[in-house]
């Protein structure tokens, strides 16, 4: 076994795998600090996921494919940002709502648009191509995960960096922490809420449009339905945990990515892969546990 | 012309009319105090003023020129600053950076944090106002919550600025200092509206007063030519202030008994080894400048917050690891200190709302089932017996006024009949008739042989009610005392931590 | 607070087309926008229109609504009663697989005579899918794990657990999908409409659901519920037992889940195959449902049934002109959709 968690297939699948649910764990770090609880994280990425290969597919480029992945996703995530934002409607359900809409909308137009059911794949289109960083890539074990991997990966990590200077040390960044700590102190201040909640979501979409990119064309060059399974949902957990602060999301989604290919790692070693595939979600909940049991999460209640 | 006017100031809401041609005029450095009783207008006169309210008819017209504020940034950009009752903080952030949110100096792309500060303590030290730039809002004690809200309007260049009822959360002496601050500012050129109803700050601070009753100006006094009777009158329209009828009785045996009751907060220790008896026939007021335990403690009396140690026993029976449900079938009845988030359902009607804790027991159930007519019936009853105007039983409570809503909580909690009752600022914000109609219905309660914890930030209300008072600051009880030993210098010098020895 | 809630709680005819109305706009603003979408993919909206209420009331297709409403009521109830509290049950997916996988062991392997195996395959299924659904709830009051997101994530290991045992240990192998051996003849929910697909499952949820209705409006428990779900904090203050009361309004949620899995395995399924519980996505419309009516149970149930004709409808449209039936739970979700914003339901607190 050793020798298997050591493998650098083992570390490149786990890189692989926090890339999607770090990228749209931003965007609900970015949502929860302007005061809004965003679980429509899932529907977007799925809807990132399909008009990335939707783009990719139709305009015969990788490009079309990454445009057509944030326009449609940013849109998407419009509407939430009308709903709750401007009409200040009950985010959350307006987030239920909106993934399930987002699952509908993509096996419709799967048929409709793409003509197959199930999933959808063209051995003939443009998937993102792995760099190789000299130096990091000749490293030993991590050599493949740290500098072998697509541009995505690393911008997710830049963004991590971004984000976390962008909040504590811009004007913006503190405008937007006075907004999710306490609005109605920020308006009288003159700051506009409505304004920032809705730059902040829609920016959200644009992250979680990339988050689908890397699903559907990361490293495999697919949709499928309900591609995203959960990881949307595993992001609204990492925020949770890290109660977000940039850092410990993404540390947060660290120990999702390497759950998840701990789950593929075994399944290679034959245990069959209908518990495998739990590996995430199990390590999700139990995490969720741990951190309650030692009171690290927000007290608030989550209801309706 | 006076260097700030609202002219003819009229304002709506749906059912009151707020201000009803409403003229204010300020002069420059003047402390001006606008006074009345709870709902006489002066808040929305104020929030009109600092741009959170579009008045329906009527301008300001500052240092000249007439303006229309339509959102606080208008008046925040015309030099107008508020601090208000409930501050406006970002607890997880420092000091300078709630001073300067919105206002941040910067270098390039990013806060230039060092210069915040240096700005900040400067600020500070010139008007006399000491802080620590860096201390996180959360930890600071609210006299320096008050003085951090003044300093960021000062930053923002206010020449006129709003203080909300400052006082209620200070002790008579940080009160003291505040008014040094205000006097100061004044001297410096500042304009200060002072709203209040106490008539002693007033007396104490204020170089005019504008009385409003009822939405409309009743008077408008220079402090120095008038005295509290000619303003007591402008505020009431009557000559005397509200006194309750209430004969002296004995005590009867304990009724509920809180032991070295140990309760902790959200980041510190609320309410530290706490010890009293209340018996049947008394009224136990709970003095003490607001956020200094009381809450808490009366939260962990009726089950609603965890104790951390003690014990809390209703007649000899001790409750502490009880549910409230369990503590209530003890005997023990609660009105909640905020009406609208913890003792009613605005959505819900007057019928779900007054059922509440009888919805398990006979008549309204039978077997776990509901029975509607009876509920109907109940809801009706009190609602007669409390004179509560509602257009109906089945009418959501939410559109209520203050007063009535009170009393719908007021009526449930008084039919449980229950030996304790636990009565938590029972008069915040509710109008004069309504206080004397709750005053005296709690003191027919303690005639009919009930035992109240009253708790009141209002010394007028403690003083006018109590059989005995303790008061209680940082969690702790500093003093327990006679009503007849009591006065108001006394209670305030126990509320700024004085110890007995000190009195 | 909701507009159904409202509605369901007077008789004044005004009152009830007023609230109403918003309910009436977003179905236009639902059917517009699938149009469009349909428009917009070369599909005629009208002609989906049409062959939609064709398919749902036309003929026969009137008991294949009845069918299919069946398990879509049952599944609004699960959802909409921790709603009425004001709480969230996502997880009705796994708890519905859990039942029926369940229901169908009991009902092949148990050791006993007929009857007796099916009583009790209806009543471990519902167990178990209360039990699970109780566990999220226990996280919550013990760890603090909210139930929005533990109930979601708890139902793939469910999902995967009952999937791996028809895949391997249980798998029948003349079957080319995993799937359990068939269900005897004996042990199965007979027909309660013969020729139809309406079986005795149908009873049984209309016994649940008026049940669940009437202890909604008469109850003690249910005006604690209601309370609960307007204003949490006064319902506690009241003395309402909250811990408590979420442990068993998540039991009975998942129970009900739990009873729809083993009357679909035991009635019309036959069998516990993976993934066939959860395709026809009753879970999804059942949510929605409840949503729409703001977790009142009775609007809950129109509200499923008119979904349950709308998908039969799309089943058919799917047939006779080629619109994918999926359009028509985009029509669901983008009516909830538009009432939420629009803060006719739920309005933020």
């Amino acid at each position: 076994m050793t020798s298997f968690f050591l493998s650098p297939a083992f570390f490149d699948q786990a890189v692989l795998g926090i890339t999607p649910i770090l990228l749209a764990a931003l965007a609900g770090t970015l949502s929860e600090r302007v005061g809004l609880f965003n679980i429509a994280l899932e529907g977007q990425m799925l809807v990132g996921a399909f008009a990335a290969v939707a783009g990719s597919h139709f305009t015969g480029s990788l490009a079309g494919g990454v445009l057509m992945a944030v326009v449609a996703s940013t849109l998407f995530s419009g509407l939430l940002a009308f709903g709750s934002a401007i009409l200040r409607g009950n985010d959350i359900v307006i987030g239920i709502s909106l993934n399930l809409l987002a699952a509908g909308l993509t096996s419709f137009l799967l048929r409709s648009l793409l003509g197959v059911s199930g999933t959808f794949s063209d051995s003939a289109m443009a998937g993102l191509t792995r760099l190789h960083i000299p130096g990091l890539a000749d490293l030993p074990v991590i050599g493949r995960a740290l500098g072998e991997q697509n541009p995505l990966v690393y911008l997710s990590w830049l963004l991590v960096a971004a984000i976390a200077i962008f909040l504590a040390y811009t004007p913006w960044g503190l405008r937007v922490r006075g907004i999710g700590e306490q609005a109605d102190a920020a308006v009288t201040l003159g700051a506009n809420a409505v304004r920032y909640r809705i730059a902040v979501t829609l920016a959200g979409g644009a992250l979680c449009g990339l988050a689908g990119l890397q699903l559907s064309l990361g490293s495999l060059t697919l949709f499928s339905e309900n591609m995203t399974a959960g990881r949307g949902w595993i992001a609204v957990a990492a925020v949770m945990l890290g109660r977000a602060r940039p850092l410990p999301v993404a540390a947060a989604c660290v120990l999702f990515g390497i759950a998840d290919a701990l789950g593929l790692k075994l399944q290679g070693e034959g245990l069959p892969n209908q518990i495998t595939d739990s590996a995430p979600y199990v390590v999700t909940l139990i995490a969720l546990v741990v951190a309650g049991l030692r009171q690290k999460i927000d007290g608030r209640k989550l209801s309706v | 012309m006076a260097f700030l006017e609202m002219i003819d100031i009229v304002k709506r809401f749906p059912g009151v009319l707020a201000n009803d041609h409403v003229n204010l005029a300020v002069e420059q450095g003047e402390i001006h105090a606008v006074m009345g009783e709870n709902g006489a207008g002066k808040s929305t006169l104020m929030a009109i003023l600092y741009g959170l309210h579009a008045p329906d008819e009527g301008y300001i017209r500052l240092d000249g020129k007439t303006e229309i504020f339509r959102s606080p940034i208008d008046a925040i950009e015309r030099g107008v600053g508020m601090v208000h009752q409930s501050f406006k903080l970002f607890e997880s952030l420092t000091v300078w950076e709630n001073i300067v949110y919105r206002r941040e100096p910067r270098r390039g792309l990013f806060i230039d944090a060092k210069a915040a500060q240096r700005q900040v303590a400067e600020l500070a030290a010139r008007y006399g106002l000491p802080i620590d730039p860096i201390a996180r809002v959360g930890t600071l004690p609210v006299g320096v919550r008050q003085r951090l809200e003044i300093l960021k309007a000062l930053y923002r260049h206010a020449r006129i600025l709003i203080l909300d009822e400052p006082t209620a959360v200070l002790t008579p002496g940080e009160a003291v200092s505040l008014f040094e601050v205000i006097r100061n500012l004044a001297v410096n050129g500042c304009t200060v509206l002072l709203v209040t109803h106490k008539l002693n700050e007033v007396m104490a601070v204020s170089d005019r007063i504008t009385v409003l009753r009822d939405g409309k100006v009743t008077d408008r006094l220079v402090t120095a030519e008038t005295n509290p009777t000619e303003i007591v009158r402008a505020m009431t329209g009557r000559n005397v202030l509200l006194q309750v009828g209430k004969t002296a009785r004995p005590a009867g045996e304990i009724r509920l008994e809180v032991k070295h009751l140990v309760v902790d907060g959200r980041n510190r220790r609320a309410v530290d080894d706490v010890s009293f008896a209340l018996r049947s026939g008394e009224i136990l007021g709970i003095a003490g400048v607001a956020g200094n335990g009381q809450s808490e403690l009366v939260e962990a009396i009726v089950g609603l917050w965890p104790t951390d140690g003690g014990a809390i026993l209703v007649d000899g029976k001790d409750v502490t690891a009880l549910p409230i449900a369990g503590r209530r079938d003890a005997g023990m009845s609660y009105i909640a200190e905020d009406r609208s988030r913890t003792a009613s359902a605005g959505t819900a009607s007057a019928m779900d709302n007054l059922a509440l804790g009888f919805h398990r027991r006979r008549p309204i159930a039978v077997h776990g089932l509901l029975n509607l007519r009876e509920m109907r019936g109940w809801a009706r009853t009190l609602i007669r017996k409390f004179d509560i105007r509602i257009a109906g039983e089945t009418t959501p409570v939410g559109t209520l006024s203050g007063g009535n809503l009170q009393k719908i909580v007021i009526a449930r909690e008084l039919a449980h009949d229950a030996p304790v009752l636990i009565a938590e600022q029972p008069t915040r914000g509710v109008d004069v008739g309504a206080i004397e109609f709750i005053h005296a219905e709690l003191v027919a309660e303690r005639d009919r042989g009930h035992a109240i914890l009253l708790v009141s930030a209002e010394l007028s209300e403690i003083m006018a009610l109590s059989d005995r008072i303790i008061v209680m600051f940082e969690g702790r009880i500093v003093a327990s005392l006679t009503r007849a030993e009591a006065d108001e210098a006394t209670l305030g010098l126990y509320m700024a931590g004085g110890r007995k020895e000190a009195a | 607070m909701s507009a159904f809630a409202g509605l369901m709680r007077t008789t004044k005819l005004p009152q009830w087309v007023g609230s109403l109305l918003p309910v009436f706009w977003a179905v236009i603003v639902g059917f517009a926008v699938c149009g469009a979408i349909a428009g917009t993919v070369g599909l005629s909206p009208l002609l989906m229109l049409t062959e939609l209420i064709k398919g749902a009331v036309e003929g026969p297709q009137i008991f294949e609504t009845v069918a299919r409403a069946v398990p879509l009521v049952g599944m609004a109830l699960a959802a909409a009663m921790p709603l009425r509290a004001g709480i969230v049950n996502l997880g009705t997916d796994g708890q519905l697989v859990l039942g029926g996988c369940v229901a169908a062991i009991i009902a092949l392997y148990l050791p006993a005579p007929d009857g007796v195996r099916i009583v009790l395959a209806l009543i471990t299924g519902t167990l178990v899918g209360g039990a699970y659904a109780a566990l999220a709830a226990a996280g919550e009051i013990y760890a603090r794990v909210p139930l929005l997101v533990s109930t979601w994530l708890m139902s793939y290991p469910a999902k995967g657990l009952c999937g791996w045992l028809v895949h391997a240990p249980l798998a029948d192998p003349l079957v080319a999908w995993p799937s359990t051996r068939r269900i005897p003849l004996g042990t199965r929910l007979e027909h309660l409409i013969p020729g139809t697909p309406i079986n005795d499952g149908f009873l049984l949820i209309a016994f649940a659901a008026i049940l669940i209705v009437f202890l909604d409006r008469r109850s003690s428990v249910g005006y604690e519920l209601r309370l609960r779900g307007l204003n949490e904090r006064f319902a506690r203050y009241g003395g309402v037992a909250i811990d408590r009361q979420t442990f068993w309004l998540m039991f009975a949620s998942g129970a009900m889940a739990g009873l729809i899995g083993a009357v679909l395995v035991l009635g019309s399924q036959y069998r516990f195959t993976d993934g066939a519980l959860t395709a026809p996505q009753y879970t999804w419309s059942g949510t929605l449902a409840a949503l729409l009516a703001g977790g009142e149970p009775l609007g809950a149930i129109i509200a499923a049934v008119l979904f349950a004709a709308l998908q039969t409808g799309g089943f058919a449209m799917e047939r006779s002109v080629e619109i994918p039936r999926v359009l028509t739970m985009v029509l669901e979700s983008i009516v909830i959709l538009f009432l939420a914003m629009r803060g006719a339901i739920w309005r933020r607190r």
